[in-house]
């Protein structure tokens, strides 16, 4: 209401262990509603990012305990992007090639590669970005419904 | 409990929340912290007490202690423990909470005849919440720590 505000961000960081990517999934359903995101986009939102997150943890972290999955969320007019961080232990899907089934069964590859495949059907953009020091990022976009009638 | 790795025998689990000081930004710590509560094994009115309790403490960092300057954040971190949830809010301090505020019992008669009905967050805080406590944060920004205590 004061000064004109800079993008709308949250950012959050969890434990990298099963459950508390509902924390995450939460916190960020909050923040689109905040912004204005309809309940669909919402839901498809959350069911994308705790794939994420499950993915971060269990692949990305490996599983050790102690780690953390970093999460950032920022709308930049339409586009609300939220973007996952995990350690890099296993680098779980390459940047380009998707992955392959080889890779799956030699544990390079999440087993649950529908996951992936889930989220991009959810999302309006999904994939691996390079990451800083060696992790590795996900990230996911959706745009904003537009509005069945008036504003 | 015999796990081999040490990590793992951590009896703390912490949630970060880095949030914008505008309002309605509350909502994302408080939807983020009853997430958390009820997987804790809450009940849903002690959740109920945690969410407004959590609502004041944001809005006042908000509103107060970065003066809605919504480049300021506004920190919150809960911290799981396995008989109570931590939740300490801090600001960036553009102004510092008196600690004579902190102390307040507001009357409601008095309320009747101000056109400001504020007031009441901190007292409410206390009445809600198990432990309270009002601090300096290490940046220097308001801090409040509030325990809620996980009755089996």
């Amino acid at each position: 209401m004061s000064t004109p505000a800079p993008q709308p961000s949250i950012e959050l960081s969890i434990p990298s262990e099963l459950g508390y990517e509902k924390v995450a999934r939460d916190a960020v359903a909050a923040f689109a509603r905040r912004l204005g995101f309809d309940r669909d986009r919402i839901e498809d939102l959350k069911t994308a990012l705790g794939e994420a997150c499950i993915n971060a943890i269990e692949h990305g972290n490996a599983q050790t305990p102690g780690l953390r999955i970093a999460v950032s969320c920022v709308c930049e007019g339409e586009r609300l992007t939220v973007e996952i961080h995990d350690h890099g232990l296993k680098h779980y899907a390459g940047h380009s090639a998707p992955p392959r089934i080889e890779h799956k069964l030699s544990g390079l590859a999440p087993l649950r590669g529908m996951g992936l495949l889930m989220i991009s059907e959810l999302v309006d953009e999904a994939g691996f970005e390079p990451g800083p020091n060696g992790g590795n990022v996900f990230r996911l976009s959706v745009y904003r419904r537009r509005p069945v009638s008036a504003q | 409990m015999t796990s081999p790795n040490i990590d793992a025998e951590l009896p703390e689990r912490i949630v970060e929340l880095r949030l914008p000081s505008r309002l309605g930004y509350e909502k994302v710590a408080m939807d983020a912290a009853s997430s958390l509560a009820k997987r804790m094994g809450f009940n849903s009115d002690r959740i109920e007490a945690l969410r407004t309790a959590l609502a004041e403490a944001v809005t006042n960092a908000i509103e107060h202690g970065n003066a809605h300057d919504s480049a300021m954040k506004v920190l919150v971190m809960l911290t799981v423990r396995p008989d109570e949830l931590s939740v300490t809010v801090a600001d960036q301090g553009r102004k510092t909470l008196d600690e004579d505020q902190t102390r307040l019992t507001p009357r409601i008669e008095e309320s009747f005849d101000k056109t400001d009905k504020g007031g009441w967050g901190i007292w409410l805080i206390r009445e809600l919440m198990d432990e309270v406590e009002f601090s300096t944060g290490p940046s220097g920004g308001n801090q409040v720590r509030m325990v809620i205590h996980l009755e089996k």
